[in-house]
């Protein structure tokens, strides 16, 4: 019995060997889809204003990601190889984060004006969103983290964020060392998690950002240089300062659920109106203009004026991550 | 190196055979160890890409992955105490195992077939956290009864260093078919199968069922048994003893979060964290249960949670240089290989022998109960008072679980030295 157990396992191993290595060598060998040159397709509202997108198409390994920039009508692929989950660009420096060069980890890539790579960086997690400075002083970027989720919730998953200074491509800190005060106390806790920064146009060290605690999810003002933060208030995720850094757009949590409504805040008040937006957005907004929002469902771009009025509008098809290119 | 040495295990278990005669170890603990290897390798390489898979190609949100992740867990913790009655009951530890493997495996069989819509993926993780819940218990036992009493922490330690090679290898060839054929999430679900179904094959046909200490007459026993094992004269001290000290850990993930924010790394080197972790305890696993084995299983297990202390005294400090850093992770590793594999062996030796999978379900069911309200504490006394007095709290509770479980664990042995 024992001899025979032992022969089967030998035959068996071997059978596996062969199974696993040909499928292996079936699945490298097969062809990848060529590309399409179609898409992303632009919609009804194809504004002027310059734009930069990435393309989804799943189906299309070799478009899936690729950068695109939207103006006067057309669109134009950009060149390069990059190929990104989450892209963000200004004054001339650009972030992509998505799969590493070696195809088989997290990666971020900053970009030139002309999308050639100038530093490349490793993530420990899945891309969620980028952000660079409008003077191009600072990149940030965000994670998610599978790895500490240390109590057994839904809600376990933790990110990551990390600053970036944009010259060096090095990291400048990570948002989870800061220290954090809340009406005027210091502000701790095992489960703290920041996401989706935006910085002031008006001063590079000032961003604002979301830190997760418990069920809350306040809106906090930082300082690079101070490596401190502050708590303004409570129900704002992913903020996007205006460009005359007075309102911030934000996704506000439908209570209880996994949806997500934008609204637009008043910096001074801390006051906010939703949008005119009725589909659940789950990405960091982007002000097109003084305006107009931009934002994607993960599905196509979309606009919508930042007063509530007004209905959302198709921009661009089968694209993701909208960048409004300041000259 | 240890990459090497797993890949001859993998195909040629005779030499980890040889070897293991020079440790005296019994074959059937090589065979439940390759049997764990296997199956390791099977689930580290698709929780490896679970999240890319599920995000990059199903479109799914981090959050819904998140609840994918973690609505399963606690499910295990019901289902180890049953499996584990029902395995004594039926005197099947090594078929209730089985049953366990062969749910994984269909597991994966069905991610293959099935896999590719959200709420599939989600019923199929399902599926394998009740399957690792069966199995643990009966083949821990399984483990315990094919070794002799003076030779437990030896075996277990044999066993869990080849179910932590099987968890290292998972990942590595999962990167290396995706390395191959990029974003073939199928062929590493195939990949994947095969090792499962490898696993479960030398189960069936490598591992006796009856072995040697396995009990073979008398009735079989009753819930009621199983039950009163809780006021049993040895193993309930046993059991209090392992809850304390559960409560008084600080469990890795917390330590890892708590050193994430001292050191000042670049982000790239914190995966390395768990690597160097899972080394040193897959280095220091068989040692360790060799010495238990000689000195006394007690001594190891206390100065297993003693190497907590130099793991918070690095929490405590107020910069972590690299060489702090290191001297942290050897002493976790060698806390995680002086810890639950020797208590398990503790328990095997002192549990009877047709209570052996119940009462090492219970055991584990007991840790997991206590880590969880350690994890709990710990997070609210962060939140308090920081971490910095977390820390000294939790330090000042271990040396007191440490002082009250010694002579708990000590009587749970004494029987032991008499005969």
């Amino acid at each position: 019995m024992d001899r025979r157990g032992g022969r089967i396992t030998i035959a068996l191993v071997v059978a596996c060997v062969l199974l696993g290595g040909g499928y292996v060598v079936y699945a490298a060998m097969s062809p990848s889809d060529t590309t399409t040159d179609a898409r992303p397709r632009a919609g009804e509202v194809l504004a002027d204003t310059e734009l930069m997108v990435r393309a989804v198409d799943p189906a299309s390994p070799s478009l899936n990601g690729r950068v695109f920039v939207v103006g006067d009508g057309k669109l134009r692929r950009s060149t390069g190889d990059l190929s990104c989950e989450r892209i963000y660009f200004a004054a001339g420096r650009g972030i992509c984060m998505g799969v590493a060069a070696s195809g088989v980890d997290y990666g971020a890539t900053v970009f030139d004006d002309r999308f050639r790579p100038v530093h490349s960086l490793s993530l420990t997690g899945l891309p969620s969103r980028a952000r660079v400075s409008p003077d191009g002083r600072y990149g940030a970027m965000t994670v998610f983290v599978s790895g500490d989720a240390y109590l057994a919730s839904p809600t376990a998953f933790s990110t990551r964020t990390y600053l970036l200074d944009m010259k060096s491509g090095g990291t400048i800190g990570q948002l989870e060392q800061f220290g954090v005060t809340k009406d005027g106390a210091r502000f701790d806790a095992v489960d703290f998690n920041f996401w989706g920064i935006t910085f002031d146009p008006a001063d590079s060290d000032r961003f604002y950002a979301t830190l997760g605690t418990g069920s809350h999810h306040y809106l906090v003002e930082g300082s690079v240089h101070d490596r401190s933060m502050r708590v303004l208030r409570d129900g704002v995720e992913c903020p996007s300062l205006s460009p005359d850094g007075k309102r911030i757009a934000f996704k506000s949590r439908v209570e209880g659920t996994n949806r997500w409504r934008l609204h637009v805040l008043d910096v001074a008040t801390l006051e906010d109106h939703p949008v005119a937006e009725e589909r659940s957005i789950d990405d960091q907004a982007e002000w097109l203009d003084a305006e107009t929002l931009v934002y994607s469902n993960g599905i196509n771009v979309y606009t919508v004026p930042a007063d509530g009025s007004g209905e959302s509008g198709l921009l661009v098809r089968d694209a993701t991550s909208p960048v409004a290119l300041r000259s | 190196m240890y990459q090497v040495e797993a890949s001859k295990a993998l195909l040629k278990p005779r030499l980890w055979a040889r070897r293991s005669a020079r440790l005296r170890v019994p074959r059937n603990v090589v065979m439940l160890g390759t049997v764990s290897l296997l199956t390791d390798i099977s689930a580290e390489m698709v929780a490896t890409v679970l999240p890319m898979y599920l995000i990059f190609s199903l479109g799914a949100s981090p959050l819904v992955f998140g609840a994918i992740d973690g609505t399963y867990r606690g499910a295990a913790a019901l289902v180890q105490v049953l499996s584990g009655f029902s395995s004594d009951r039926w005197r099947r530890h090594k078929e209730v195992a089985g049953l366990g493997y062969g749910l994984s495996a269909v597991g994966k069989v069905a991610l293959v077939a099935a896999g590719n819509t959200v709420g599939g993926v989600g019923a199929i993780v399902a599926v394998d956290r009740v399957g690792k819940g069966i199995r643990t218990a009966p083949r821990d036992a399984l483990i315990s009864l094919s070794s002799a009493k003076d030779k437990l922490a030896t075996s277990f330690g044999v066993h869990r260093a080849m179910d932590s090679v099987g968890a290292m290898l998972g990942p590595l060839i999962a990167f290396g078919i995706l390395f191959l054929a990029p974003a073939r999430f199928d062929a590493v679900f195939v990949v994947s199968t095969l090792f499962a179904v490898l696993g479960l094959a030398v189960l069936v046909l490598n591992v006796e069922g009856k072995p040697r200490r396995a009990p073979r007459e008398g009735a079989p026993p009753r819930l009621g048994a199983a039950l009163s094992l809780l006021k049993d004269r040895r193993f309930a001290p046993l059991l209090l003893a392992a809850a304390g000290l559960s409560i008084a850990s600080v469990s890795d993930a917390l330590i890892y979060v708590g050193l994430q924010r001292a050191i000042d790394f670049e982000p790239a080197v914190f995966p390395l964290l768990y690597v160097m972790t899972a080394i040193t305890f897959m280095g220091l696993a068989i040692p360790v249960g060799q010495l238990a084995d000689r000195v006394g299983k007690v001594p190891v297990l206390l100065a297993g949670h003693a190497l907590l202390f130099v793991v918070y005294a690095v929490l405590l400090m107020t910069s972590v240089g690299y060489l702090a850093l290191i001297v942290c992770l050897v002493a976790l590793g060698g806390y995680f290989a002086a810890t639950e594999g020797v208590m398990t062996a503790l328990a095997g030796a002192v549990l009877p022998e047709k209570l052996q999978a119940s009462g090492i379900g219970i055991l584990i069911t007991v840790v997991s109960l206590g880590r969880l309200v350690s994890s709990v504490a710990f997070g609210a006394l962060w939140f308090a008072i920081g971490l910095h007095s977390a820390v000294l709290i939790f330090a000042a509770v271990l040396a007191l679980a440490m002082a009250l479980s010694a002579p708990l664990l000590l009587r749970a042995q004494r029987p032991a030295w008499n005969g």
